[in-house]
């Protein structure tokens, strides 16, 4: 009983996970590879942001002692982040961000990012509801953007 | 002169009065088809409507030699991404999905557009395209080269889309990964269940593989105004390392 349970509860944990995945979900490719249960919050300066498919890039420099340790932050694809407010020049290259990421589970700097604080202190996630965004009218119908 | 111009006048109004009210009504009743083009994005189930959301998917049933050898790759696929150590799939490597995966990738719209002759499908993920051509006879499967997308051949039965599809490359996985043989034919019937809920009931026969046919469906919700994305995957940066697990390339300076 307590082993059904814990299946049930387990299929509905993974049914939340893919949910709230869902609205950064990827085209291509599994997340499993980055610990999303454990987030880790970095600050440092943009060196280089790739806005391409199937993923945008945002790599950073975040201090460390007198130097300086370069992480890699895999967002969603245009499309995705564009639903969800972004533009293609919402972060550029010498901003100074805080970003809250789900890093690689084998400990290399890389991960993926679940929010990021601007210079100017707007917040933006990784993705939105499909067709909700800057032009689209809202929905004639009333429904939970998947 | 000007009476006889009136009466005249008076007569068109009442003819053209007339054709429309015969010819109008009649037209409608005729013409049951929606028009479907446009942008039209995922609906998921949880938190619809009940009114307009999908009904539960049905059972896969695979043939006993099939069954097995697909629970053990399902279930090493769910072990490997609990160690966090993915399966590489083809659309890791930027392959397009194909047919019928293609129609429901994680939130991206698809858009229709109809034209004389002809329904095109086109996803935002990948930039995939289908070719529905209306109102032909389907070709036999073994004169269909394998390929994404087959061939498609629609009808409309009433309100309804018909799409027949075959020619599915055997190397493409399947809806939920199934596995399918040469022989496999997708139905799919689309219909409005509201002004801007469309369902996609897909039906997927394959008397090689599986013991009945599979059939789910697929809703979407329409994007008034909605201006699909280019998707050209350019920049990959997943990839499967030499002990076969998938790793994400670090960027430099």
């Amino acid at each position: 009983m307590a082993r059904a349970f814990r299946a049930v509860a387990g299929r509905m944990l993974f049914g939340i996970v893919v949910t709230v995945l869902g609205a950064a979900a990827s085209a291509h490719h599994s997340f499993a590879m980055f610990d999303t249960a454990n987030p880790i919050t970095i600050s440092g300066v943009v060196t280089t942001v790739q806005w391409t498919n199937p993923h945008v890039y945002i790599e950073l420099d975040v201090p460390e002692g007198q130097s300086a340790r370069h992480w890699t932050m895999e967002l969603g694809s245009p499309s995705i982040l564009m639903r969800g407010g972004w533009k293609f020049n919402s972060v550029k290259r010498g901003d100074k961000v805080t970003a809250v990421v789900s890093p690689l589970r084998n400990g290399d700097p890389g991960s993926l990012l679940v929010r990021l604080t601007l210079p100017d202190g707007r917040v933006l996630g990784n993705g939105g509801p499909a067709g909700v965004g800057p032009g689209v009218a809202p929905p004639a119908t009333a429904t939970s953007p998947r | 002169m000007v009476s006889l111009v009136s009466r005249v006048t008076a007569s068109a109004v009442a003819l053209l009065t007339l054709i429309a009210v015969v010819h109008g009504p009649l037209h409608a009743q005729s013409n049951p088809r929606p028009n479907l083009t446009g942008a039209w994005a995922p609906l998921g189930g949880r938190g619809a409507d009940p009114k307009v959301a999908p009904p539960p998917a049905g059972p896969i049933v695979l043939k006993p030699e099939y069954a097995k050898p697909y629970q053990d790759a399902r279930a090493a696929d769910a072990a490997a991404a609990k160690r966090g150590e993915p399966v590489a799939s083809a659309s890791m490597s930027c392959v397009p999905y194909g047919m019928p995966r293609m129609m429901s990738v994680a939130s991206y719209p698809i858009e229709l557009l109809e034209t004389a002759g002809q329904i095109t499908i086109v996803t935002e993920a990948f930039s995939e395209v289908r070719r529905v051509f209306m109102d032909q006879p389907q070709l036999p499967i073994d004169e269909v080269p394998p390929g994404f997308y087959g061939h498609s051949v629609g009808r409309w039965e009433g309100d309804t889309l018909v799409i027949d599809t075959v020619g599915i490359k055997e190397s493409l996985a399947g809806y939920q990964n199934i596995p399918h043989s040469d022989r496999m034919r997708i139905t799919e019937r689309l219909r409005l269940v509201a002004p801007d809920v469309l369902h996609d009931q897909i039906t997927i026969d394959d008397p090689v593989v599986l013991e009945k046919p599979v059939v789910y469906t697929l809703a979407y919700r329409k994007l008034p105004g909605y201006k699909m994305v280019e998707f050209v995957c350019e920049n990959n940066r997943e990839y499967v390392d030499d002990q076969g697990r998938v790793r994400m390339r670090l960027g430099g300076r």
